[in-house]
């Protein structure tokens, strides 16, 4: 599929305003390697090979703990296990590209990015476009990324953490996840997913949030097929009633 | 640990994400994923971005703050009242800071 100008453009205006909150929790990040003691070089690295903030948050405290390295890498993929479930979500939309094509979008995905994809583009059916549009998102959230990131590797020792700049990044997902909440069951998976990854937030692995996301989904999917229930039985009833005064009537002019 | 051993713990993690990111990417055609559970995870992302920021709004300490004093609550529901009203991120990232560092430096609570 070739690019499509006027979809990138879209996908980088989406994602544009979250960058803000994106490079600040990058910067938080960056603060982080360098404070663990990690080298320039390292931190470098780690923020451009493995480009995911949760899980080098937690690899950070193993690392100065002298944690086994298959410790370490058994921690980062249960912290990343949400990313297995963005990828189910994605892949679909894009099953024609080349393998290493496909490889190189899942390994550049964010949390943000999946979020404002599926709101533009809920059905698989191909689109022209679709890619272009999830690049222009992919591709904005990794610099700005990167780029908070790498200034908090070199000045980050500048930045007090009494600023709360990590809050930007909250702030940002809020105003992603507002929009989302679209119906009841939506909301009703929000409202659990958060009250388990608070009580859940002590866990080791992050495993509270892998736990929210997945009763939150479950308990969205149980309000959706039961507010459904009760509606179709409620038309049911109404249904019945209707019919029954249509006879009434019927076996009124009868007489 | 030894820098080389930080080195390969760099690529471990690499690794990690690589391995979970691009899973369905490269074997989604050989798991075929029932319908229900494919209507079960479109709540993921919104479920994973309220996971994601809960703890930072509600936790301190490791404790359920919902007094006064938790200013990152007080600012982040202002800044979703801002949100609901105005519909603009940028100003809402700029709206809830700024709330949150006037909350901080002027001790209000």
């Amino acid at each position: 599929m070739e690019h499509h100008q006027s979809s990138w453009r879209a996908g980088l205006a989406v994602g544009a305003p979250a960058l803000f909150g994106i490079a600040a929790w990058g910067l938080v990040v960056g603060i982080a390697m360098v404070k663990t003691g990690l080298s320039v070089p390292q931190s470098l690295a780690m923020t451009l090979l493995v480009f995911a903030g949760s899980a080098q948050l937690a690899a950070l405290p193993l690392i100065a703990a002298q944690a086994p390295i298959w410790i370490i890498f058994l921690t980062a993929l249960v912290v990343n296990l949400r990313f297995v479930i963005f990828s189910a979500l994605l892949a679909p939309h894009f099953k024609h590209l080349p393998w290493h094509k496909r490889f190189f979008l899942g390994y550049v995905t964010g949390d943000l990015s999946v979020a404002l994809f599926l709101q533009r583009y809920p059905g698989y059916a191909p689109e022209l476009g679709k890619l272009s549009y999830l690049k222009g998102l992919l591709y904005s959230n990794w610099w700005a990324w990167q780029a908070g990131s790498i200034a908090g590797i070199f000045l980050g020792a500048a930045v007090p953490s009494a600023w709360g700049l990590g809050f930007a990044a909250t702030l940002a997902i809020i105003c992603i996840t507002v929009p989302m909440v679209q119906n009841r069951a939506t909301l009703c998976g929000v409202l659990v997913a958060a009250f388990i990854a608070v009580l859940g937030n002590g866990l080791p692995y992050k495993l509270g949030l892998l736990a929210a996301v997945i009763v939150g989904m479950a308990s969205a999917m149980a309000f959706e097929e039961g507010a459904e229930q009760w509606i179709k039985k409620w038309a049911n009833k109404r249904a019945e009633k209707r019919a029954g005064k249509q006879d009434e009537k019927q076996g009124d002019e009868h007489e | 640990m030894s820098d080389g051993e930080i080195w390969a713990t760099i690529i471990a993690l690499a690794l990690a994400t690589a391995a979970t990111r691009s899973s369905f990417w490269l074997i989604g055609d050989r798991i075929p994923i029932p319908r229900r559970i494919h209507e079960m995870l479109r709540y993921a992302p919104a479920c994973a971005l309220a996971a994601i920021i809960a703890p930072d709004l509600l936790l301190g300490g490791g404790q359920i703050q919902l007094q006064l004093s938790n200013l990152k609550l007080l600012a982040g529901i202002a800044a979703i009242g801002f949100f609901l009203i105005t519909r603009n991120m940028l100003q809402t990232i700029v709206f809830g800071m700024l709330s949150f560092t006037a909350l901080r430096l002027l001790h209000v609570f």
